[in-house]
């Protein structure tokens, strides 16, 4: 993905999660001007919270001073959204999704970010970190439902 | 910023529970905090007013699972009332309803324990 898709200011946080509103708030203003339902914007920003909150919980090599940096754009076609960190890879879409039925059997608790990106966004990619690009990217699509 | 508040009420067969704000990430934990104390000095029953939380997600499911085993062991229940759409979809996504009994509103979810008496 080129990065010249994206037109909008990226937001810059530290990965702390009072952070979590300011992601949100970037997200829904940047899908103000689109034609998605509002509850298709919820979604997005859901699964953006989701992701930005799984990096703060999970990358305990995270230092205070490591940004998580967070890109979006809008095409004709869908909303692109990347999230970008520099702590140690984690690629989201190795994890085994939990089966429900028997997540409740058993009445588990957590584990459910990662499944409700999934179940919002059309596409997840992932590219760690590589000697070309010193941090890893999360890449989050939603299709336009006219251009789907 | 981030704001969340819980505030509850005592009646007859429940504690209802009142959540306002954002609950995600950041104030799960707080919310887990003050729902044990809620529970361990309350009724068994807790019914969850939503009508005025703005937001949640996974992290705030999440403590509802906490708790429900051990609150159904001892024969009370946690019923949730009065989600704004946003926050319906977000247990709906995941299938909660299997787990949860979700109502419109609080009165119904008190007729509800009223019924099961």
């Amino acid at each position: 993905m080129s990065n010249d898709i994206y037109d909008i200011v990226p937001l810059r946080i530290s990965p702390l999660t009072h952070n979590l509103e300011l992601v949100r708030s970037y997200i829904a203003r940047a899908m103000t001007s689109t034609l998605l339902t509002s509850g298709e914007q919820h979604g997005i920003v859901l699964a953006v919270d989701e992701a930005c909150a799984n990096l703060m919980a999970h990358a305990v090599s995270m230092q205070p001073s490591h940004d998580i940096e967070v890109r979006v754009a809008v095409t004709p076609q869908d909303i692109v959204i990347e999230i970008r960190d520099v702590s140690e890879a984690f690629d989201p879409r190795t994890v085994e999704q939990p089966d429900m039925a028997v997540y409740f059997r058993e009445m588990r608790s957590g584990g459910l970010g990662i499944a409700l990106i999934r179940r919002v966004m059309d596409t997840i990619d992932y590219l760690p970190a590589s000697s070309e690009t010193p941090f890893n990217r999360l890449i989050l699509r939603k299709r336009h439902r006219s251009a789907s | 910023m981030n704001t969340f508040t819980i505030t509850h009420t005592h009646h007859d067969r429940a504690e209802i529970v009142h959540l306002h704000g954002y609950l995600d990430a950041h104030t799960a934990s707080q919310f887990e905090r003050d729902l044990r104390v809620i529970i361990e000095q309350g009724d068994a029953h807790v019914i969850v007013d939503f009508e005025h939380l703005d937001y949640i997600s996974s992290a705030g499911l999440g403590v509802f699972m906490v708790f429900i085993e051990d609150i159904r062991k001892q024969g009370g229940d946690i019923l949730l009332a009065a989600m704004r759409d946003n926050v319906f979809s977000v247990f709906d996504l995941l299938g909660f309803q299997v787990l949860f009994r979700i109502f419109p509103t609080v009165d119904e979810a008190m007729a509800a324990l009223s019924n099961n008496a």
